[in-house]
């Protein structure tokens, strides 16, 4: 508990750090920024071109489907922001960062987040709030005080599940004694979350549940805020399956550990 | 200090096959070859000791030092320094310990040293006046001053390295690994590095454990080492014994006033077990393979019978052992 | 000369072999997004007969084949070239007597090579047998789509040549070159057939070469256009080829002026 609490210390220790390397590119700042827009835009424009089209997608409105997409892009965004190693492979284990990382007191999950941290993400969790504000306005959804805590809680669990799977992905590098191409591989996935689980076939529907729970992210927990009640159950069950994911994410990197083999000789 | 006892790191390392067929094989089944990388290791450091750890390149130095460090998790047998096991108490033991990589940095290559200070001190929890004074004279003595507040990808390789034993030593280690710390410094570099290590050790009693390539490193600051060969350890004692047991023995060379043959000295030394050699008219020169027993001897007798002008006693040095062994070692290995 | 090339695609190709976690991964990444496409398309079909000219069918085939020739043409060889600047390695490449980006080429064929027979060829099997899956029905429509895929490979190479060229100039890009990948991805049809975008959109993204790296190979594969409007997307494909070289021989030169007097 005592060690938790010093990396929330050293926290803001590293986000001076990141701030002031920053401040020496300042032109990739702008470059980032413009890039996460439009990844982020990009998604919503296929939505909205698709609804030029047809006038539901299995029932749900265009709006609706524009609502779990604006609240995915906040858990998101949260987790590339504390779960920003996109290149752990090739920088802590092929060019041996490891080794450092393994020689300082602090847990080295915690270490490798809080190097790799990336404050700017901030602007995803902007861009997803003002998606969602537009598509609650235009569903004329309406909220309780206790939603915000709700919210908060949901977000959270959401950027923890993708941190636990993101984690457990990451740990194959341990094992591994090549590259390996994991940084694709969470590009890839990142998506799945975002449509409602009810428009795929069971199996899919069923590794979106249980294996790889991205649906947790997106669709369980933003049906709440849509009161489509038949996922209420689903929605409720988010902080426990982020708690599990998260908890088996951390297993299997702490087991990868023990598996480094160091760089070079 | 240290403990270490029949400490084993085996690797599987993948065996690729040959060619566009081979490769073809391997993505679905590989055959893979155990190596062992350290193999029955056994010493015990007791503190305040300096010390180092010499072999060949792929010796099992490297993991030794990263077992030692809590880097890598033995395969087999076991470790405790300070009190910890390294790999299972690993956030509690490191903070004993500081490290430094040679080939790798632990500083934020675009900020100035001073920032990574600063972090580093919040790593290791060091705060209040104390730790700011053990700071300043890490700066002090290290002579980092004049950069220390210059992004690190502008420094030269030896302010670097300068900057990075004092990145390792921010929270006042019991015990300081250095991994090749000298490779490709000037020698300038070398002196400042090696003399405070040495004031460190005399004056807080820190162990210092290093692993090097360069000779001169280990005769300008060990007195203990450690010869690693293919993961064993095959020698472990003092550098002078080393000397004498690897070494050529010493040579001594006479300058004679009057021309002498070389015959005529070995009549003098009668049955002793030496080698002369005649370098020219006036000059002799004598091998004495074990120095401590014999030279007194040897020196005496040629002083006594003959005029001479000069002596020179040329010692084996520590670069000419290590080549021994090496050279000693291929021997085996071509018999084999 | 001919044979170095040779010997460079060969080596990539050896390369992308011994990466087995990145093998299996790719083939399980590129399973799940065909899969995931196609029942989404399925729920946007509903009960609808015909969408943005496509039938059901043809959208299907058209989502898996986009994916299949991704990737072929897919390759990161701007972020090679940015490392490569970033580390000081093309002053050497600079030295040596061949072609950079003519070295560079051939590697991302290599990679091409690998994944189209490796992914794609037992990708498309495995697919065909769980979703309806129409493939072209005569040897013209194979060949067409063989020779579109190759000019799609071409022109997305040369697209990635000059993002990475970039990196001369401005030292880091990461922020753009990731932002080109998502901004290829949709302009060339593969999230969206270029069909399905309103008029204005079309009008635009006609003027621009991204639809020549994926909507026109993969249009031509699912059948839903006449062997002689193959023929004329073949030669817009050429015509985009040709007219992307003028930027990236004009930075080439730059940054290679640019090298010598700042000495990497």
């Amino acid at each position: 508990m005592q060690n938790v609490k010093h990396i929330f210390g050293i926290f803001a220790d590293y986000l001076g750090q990141y701030f002031k390397t920053r401040l020496a590119y300042r032109a990739d700042f702008l470059g980032d920024f413009v890039s996460n827009l439009i990844s982020e835009l990009i998604n919503l424009v296929f939505i909205i071109v698709v609804f030029t089209h047809v006038p539901l997608m299995k029932e749900w409105t265009r709006d609706e489907i524009i609502f779990i997409y604006g609240f995915f892009l906040v858990p998101y965004a949260l987790f590339s922001m504390f779960f920003g190693f996109w290149d752990f492979n090739e920088r802590y284990i092929i060019r041996g960062e490891m080794d450092r990382i393994l020689t300082r007191p602090i847990h080295n999950l915690a270490q490798v987040c809080l190097e790799s941290i990336a404050p700017d993400r901030i602007f995803g969790v902007i861009t997803g709030l003002i998606i969602m504000g537009y598509a609650a306005f235009q569903l004329d959804l309406t909220f309780y005080w206790y939603d915000l805590f709700i919210f908060i809680g949901l977000v959270i669990s959401g950027a923890l599940i993708y941190g636990g799977v993101y984690t457990a992905i990451a740990a194959v590098s341990f094992f591994s004694d090549s590259r390996t191409g994991i940084a694709p591989m969470i590009y890839n996935i990142q998506q799945y979350g975002r449509y409602p689980v009810d428009v795929y076939n069971k199996a899919i529907r069923f590794v979106l549940t249980y294996v790889l729970p991205f649906a947790f992210v997106g669709i369980y927990p933003a049906a709440y805020f849509l009161r489509k009640e038949v996922w209420y159950t689903y929605a409720a069950l988010t902080p426990v399956v982020a708690v599990i994911f998260f908890g088996i994410g951390l297993l299997v990197w702490n087991w990868g550990v023990t598996k480094y083999r160091g760089a070079g000789s | 200090m240290i403990q270490v006892k029949n400490l084993q790191k085996e690797f599987r390392i993948h065996q690729a096959r040959a060619g566009l067929g081979g490769a073809f094989r391997d993505l679905f089944s590989r055959e893979y070859k155990t190596v062992k990388a350290v193999n029955d290791l056994s010493f015990t450091v007791e503190e305040g000791e300096m010390f180092a750890l010499i072999g060949e390149n792929g010796a099992g130095k490297s993991t030794t030092i990263k077992m030692l460090t809590g880097i890598l998790t033995p395969s087999e047998g076991e470790i405790v320094i300070n009190g910890y096991v390294p790999f299972k108490q690993r956030e509690e033991y490191v903070r004993s310990i500081g490290v430094v990589f040679g080939q790798r940095s632990q500083l934020w290559w675009d900020l100035s040293p001073m920032e990574s200070f600063r972090l580093l001190k919040s790593v290791y929890k060091v705060d209040g006046p104390e730790g700011d004074k053990w700071l300043d004279r890490l700066i002090e003595e290290l002579e980092i001053n004049p950069f220390v507040s210059q992004p690190v990808r502008k420094l030269s390789l030896g302010q670097r390295m300068r900057c990075e034993v004092a990145a390792s030593l921010i929270h006042k280690p019991r015990l300081l690994f250095l991994d090749e710390p000298t490779v490709g410094l000037d020698v300038l570099v070398k002196q400042k590095i090696r003399e405070f290590l040495r004031n460190l050790n005399e004056t807080e009693n820190m162990t210092i454990l290093l692993t090097t390539h360069d000779v001169s490193d280990i005769e300008a600051l060990c007195k203990r080492v450690l010869v690693m060969d293919k993961g064993k350890l095959i020698f472990d004692g003092l550098l002078s014994d080393l000397k004498e047991k690897w070494g050529n023995g010493t040579e001594v060379s006479f300058q004679m006033k009057k021309r002498t043959p070389a015959d005529e000295l070995r009549k003098t030394l009668g049955e002793m077990p030496c080698e002369i050699s005649q370098v020219n008219e006036y000059t002799i020169s004598v091998k004495v393979p074990q120095s401590q027993e014999m030279l007194p001897f040897v020196l005496s007798t040629v002083m006594s019978t003959f005029e001479v002008s000069d002596v020179k006693i040329m010692e084996t040095s520590t670069e000419d052992i290590v080549r021994n062994i090496y050279q000693v070692d291929t021997g085996v290995r071509g018999h084999a | 000369m001919h044979k170095l090339y040779m010997e460079l695609i060969r080596m990539r190709f050896l390369t992308m072999l011994a990466y087995r976690v990145n093998y299996y991964s790719g083939i399980i990444i590129y399973a799940i997004n065909i899969g995931a496409y196609y029942f989404l398309w399925g729920a946007i079909y509903g009960g609808q007969q015909q969408l943005g000219g496509l039938s059901v069918e043809q959208m299907t085939s058209y989502v898996a084949i986009a994916w299949m020739s991704r990737a072929f043409y897919f390759n990161n060889i701007d972020t090679e070239i940015a490392q490569d600047v970033r580390e000081g390695k093309v002053a050497i490449e600079m030295i040596r007597p061949y072609n950079y980006l003519s070295v560079k080429t051939a590697q991302a064929f290599g990679e091409g090579i690998f994944r189209f027979l490796f992914f794609a060829g037992p990708g498309i099997f495995l697919i065909s047998l769980i979703i309806p899956f129409h493939f072209p029905a005569t040897a013209t429509g194979w060949g067409l789509y063989l020779i579109s895929l190759m000019f799609a490979f071409l022109i997305n190479t040369q697209i990635n040549l000059l993002t990475g060229l970039f990196t001369f100039f401005l030292f880091r890009n990461d922020g753009m070159m990731r932002a080109k990948r998502v901004v290829v991805d949709l302009m060339s049809g593969l999230v969206l057939p270029i069909s399905f975008f309103p008029g204005w959109a079309q009008t635009v993204m006609g003027f621009l070469p991204f639809q020549a790296v994926n909507y026109y190979p993969s249009l031509i594969f699912t059948g839903a256009i006449t062997p002689g409007r193959s023929w004329e997307l073949i030669g817009f494909q050429a015509i985009w080829m040709v007219v992307i070289l003028v930027p990236i021989l004009i930075l080439w030169r730059m940054a290679r002026n640019r090298l010598v007097v700042q000495g990497g």
